[in-house]
């Protein structure tokens, strides 16, 4: 399950994007028309925004302020390198689809570590098959489930991310990641790529 | 009585408070913290550093606090250092708060053990304490403030947390005592001694004076009879041309001493390994397991010998207020009211002490994180039977009572897997259910058997899980749990988690088991109770038991904790007498084994709707029968 302040930054970035996109100066009403969330998380995430001062509202029309334009423009930037990343693998429609769901959980870390992985070569291997206690890169995440995909996302577990595998277990393995540790089915496990992590460190010099 | 005034008759004391520290260690927002609004800044004029005064009174004490600006050590090299040096040393200061940084308590040390040089009433403030705890620093203060002979307050003056505890240490600031001093090296200490002797009357203690000049500080060489001894002493230590290196070499050198005795440092990585061994043990594949089901019976083990000790004293408490209501006139409303306490009584004293116990055990292990390990063994288990581990939450809950533990069914995804799991708790004995098997089962028919009823539960719970899983499609369940870190719990978490799940019992289940005490007291009065034992014989026919006794076993479903009394109503307190071993287990089985009382039937309508709640408890309590007559027929058996 994915968090109610999740929820509503998802819903804030995708207010932003649209935003600028638009080019701004959009009516209220196709904003929240444009959004695909509850009415109560619209509003409570343009309350959000107006308290970031990242929007303003002019007699109904909505307008990114300069703060909102350059975090529009960041977002935009994250989706965009994920989405290049992901057409290697993926059909375009599918790399969109997936850039959208997480431009909303990577941080810029991640984002430089996508940008050195595109340069890479390999798909890296799965999970399951990887030696306990070594810290890898996660290249790729390839579960057909939408709703799992984007719970593992949530978790942290995404492209760019670093693994840890600390035990093994029956039917599964425990993984570290971010300092959290969770346990992850082998038949997940064996849908998340990863390269070790120091192959690619050297790769970046 | 002799009339005074206050304003006179109250001397004020005067206390000149200066606070020292590094840059950026909380200098300002400490004196924020502890003047509050009404500061009043002045400044020191003719300097390009300032001295910011503010003044506080507390009771009959006016302080006066002077901020210095911020230095690493006493000297005179830098303005900020001069500035610092005269309010420390040429003011009247009646004490000095030293504002030391936890991460980096070394460094603050170095001034600490310079200012009790000079023989000045010192407090340590301790700043940044949380911070150092995040980066697995522990300081500990006691020790720290014991070697030093100085007050330790940790503070942060962003929460204001320490700060009452700071000015209650300010208050009683005693200039009398010596804080700890360090011993230099031999040659140090004989030019000390040699200096001292040529040194004139002074405030400040001859040796910390002797040190100053030692170090250079040409400051204090006004306080020197004939400055010529300067040289007579550098000539004599002609081996060592650094003294004042060497003197800052020495105080440094005890500072990180002291700083590593006080300090303890948890490697981040060690502390992540301990815990990956931790669970290498907790999750292994046989010992997991293992440790799971042991604990379970360890905390069984608690509540039948606790849950008892209890019981027995509320029992004893609400019997004397029942004998006072009995010897009453018997009117209807009496009668009602009485049947009413009883089904109260029996719900307290026998159901609360358990589900209290065992929701704070559960709350317990929850904190320490074991928990979340126990689910991924369980889930091992519960994936053969078709149910996602997280099943393992409201099915141990059902171990206490079904109604709350059917709400707790919602943490799982689906109403398809809610109910699946909720249909299990028709073999999850509940408190009430736990207390017919030992306070029936094992009173009249010995303990093994009893503990063979929780067999045949397990063993029923099974075939009837595999039954659904050959029947139903389930889809396929993947193991996805964050494992929180293990940690020391923390009593008030466990309390409000407890409570949680205990509210409820109490405002919903309790109310309702005096309710039905009286519904049972109404059908008994009118001898509805009797009306039954004809038509429904059959089902004590295939149970072979007496024909009474479909009273406990139809009736209980108003409030399971008066079951057995009813059996030993109908039967008479000498059941062992009436009713064979076989009999009780067979009684024992059709009585726990289904959806156990009209409470959860409730619970189950309000959680998945009237036909599939009636559909369950039917079917199940039907299941149950038919189990006790098989078994029963299966063991006769063999007996003959």
């Amino acid at each position: 399950m994915i968090e109610e302040s999740d929820i509503l930054r998802i819903v804030e970035e995708d207010i932003l994007r649209v935003l600028y996109e638009r080019k701004g100066n959009l009516p209220l009403e196709s904003v929240k028309a444009e959004i695909k969330a509850s009415h109560s998380y619209i509003s409570k995430a343009i309350e959000g925004l107006l308290r970031e001062d990242l929007i303003v509202i002019e007699e109904n029309f909505v307008n990114l302020t300069k703060n909102g334009v350059g975090r529009a423009k960041g977002i935009l930037e994250k989706h965009l390198v994920l989405e290049d990343y992901f057409k290697r693998t993926r059909s375009e429609e599918e790399a969109h689809k997936i850039a959208h769901i997480l431009e909303h959980y990577v941080s810029q870390e991640v984002i430089k570590n996508i940008k050195v992985l595109s340069t890479f070569k390999g798909e890296g291997s799965p999970l399951t098959k990887p030696v306990l206690a070594k810290e890898f890169l996660i290249t790729d995440i390839t579960i057909p489930d939408n709703e799992l995909f984007e719970r593992i996302v949530s978790m942290g577990i995404f492209p760019g991310n670093r693994i840890k595998l600390t035990n093994e277990i029956p039917g599964g393995i425990i993984v570290r990641v971010k300092n959290k540790k969770f346990a992850l089915d082998k038949e997940i496990a064996k849908d998340i790529r990863v390269l070790e992590h120091s192959s690619v460190e050297i790769l970046r010099d | 009585m002799i009339y005074s005034n206050p304003k006179f008759s109250k001397r004020v004391r005067n206390l000149k408070i200066l606070l020292i520290g590094q840059p950026n260690v909380g200098k300002s927002s400490l004196l924020n913290a502890l003047v509050g609004s009404r500061v009043t800044v002045s400044n020191y004029p003719g300097t390009t550093v300032e001295v910011t005064e503010a003044r506080k009174k507390i009771d009959d004490t006016e302080i006066e606090f002077l901020d210095t600006p911020g230095i690493y050590s006493i000297s005179d090299r830098s303005e900020e250092e001069k500035v610092s040096e005269k309010a420390l040393f040429e003011g009247e200061a009646n004490g000095v708060i030293i504002i030391a940084d936890a991460t980096a308590l070394e460094r603050s040390l170095y001034m600490v053990l310079q200012i009790l040089e000079a023989e000045m009433p010192v407090i340590i403030a301790l700043n940044f304490v949380e911070e150092a705890e995040k980066k697995g620093i522990l300081i500990d203060l006691e020790k720290l403030g014991k070697l030093l002979n100085v007050a330790v307050v940790p503070i942060n003056p962003l929460t204001k947390k320490g700060i009452n505890n700071l000015l209650d240490s300010l208050l009683g600031i005693k200039s009398s005592s010596k804080g700890f001093g360090v011993v230099y090296d031999d040659h140090i200490e004989g030019a000390i001694e040699q200096i001292c002797l040529e040194l004139g009357k002074s405030r400040l203690p001859k040796r910390f004076i002797a040190l100053r000049i030692l170090e250079e500080d040409e400051h204090f060489y006004k306080y020197l009879k004939d400055r010529k001894i300067i040289g007579e002493v550098k000539e004599k230590l002609y081996e060592h041309p650094k003294v004042a290196e060497d003197i800052s070499i020495n105080r440094y050198g005890t500072a990180s001493f002291i700083a590593e005795k006080v300090t303890e440092i948890i490697h981040i990585e060690k502390e992540e390994r301990m815990q990956d061994d931790i669970d290498r043990v907790l999750l292994h594949k046989i010992w997991g397991p293992f440790i799971t089901g042991l604990s379970f019976i360890v905390v069984f083990g608690i509540l039948l010998y606790f849950g008892n000790f209890i019981q027995g004293f509320l029992m004893g408490l609400m019997e004397n207020l029942l004998s006072s209501i009995k010897v009453a006139e018997h009117s209807i409303i009496t009668v009602l009211l009485f049947q009413g306490l009883t089904g109260l009584t029996a719900g307290i004293s026998i159901a609360l002490p358990y589900i209290f116990l065992f929701y704070l055990l559960l709350g317990l292990l929850e904190d320490i994180g074991i928990l979340s390990r126990f689910i991924v063994n369980a889930e091992r288990f519960l994936k053969k039977l078709g149910l996602p581990g997280k099943s393992f939450i409201p099915l141990a809950l059902g171990l206490g009572c079904t109604a709350p533990a059917t709400i707790a069914t919602r943490v799982l995804s689906s109403k398809k897997e809610q109910f699946r799991a909720a249909s299990l708790f028709a073999f999850v004995p509940c408190s009430s259910r736990i207390a017919i098997i030992m306070g029936i089962v094992g009173f009249y028919g010995g303990i093994m058997l009893a503990i063979s009823i929780f067999a045949v539960l397990f063993i029923a719970g099974l075939i009837w899980a595999f039954g659904i899983k050959r029947f139903v499609h389930i889809e396929r369940q993947y193991l996805l749990l964050e494992l929180p870190p293990y940690r020391r719990p923390l009593l008030k978490n466990v309390l409000v988690k407890s409570w949680i799940r205990m509210k409820d019992f109490v405002y919903l289940v309790i109310p309702l088991l005096a309710i039905g005490g009286i519904a049972y007291g109404i059908l008994d009065i009118y001898n509805f109770t009797n009306t039954v034992v004809g038509p429904l014989s059959p089902i004590t026919n295939w149970l072979r038991l007496p024909d009474v006794t479909i009273i406990p076993l139809v009736f209980g479903f108003l409030q399971k904790d008066l079951t057995g009394g009813m059996l030993v109503s109908v039967l008479g307190s000498e059941v062992s007498l009436v009713l064979t071993p076989l009999q009780i287990y067979t009684f024992g089985v059709a009585t726990t084994i289904g959806i156990p009382c009209i409470i959860a039937l409730g619970m189950l309508i309000k959680e998945f709707g009237f036909r599939k709640a009636i559909t369950l408890t039917i079917a199940s309590i039907i299941y149950g029968l038919l189990f006790a007559g098989l078994t029963l027929r299966v063991i006769s058996f063999f007996q003959v």
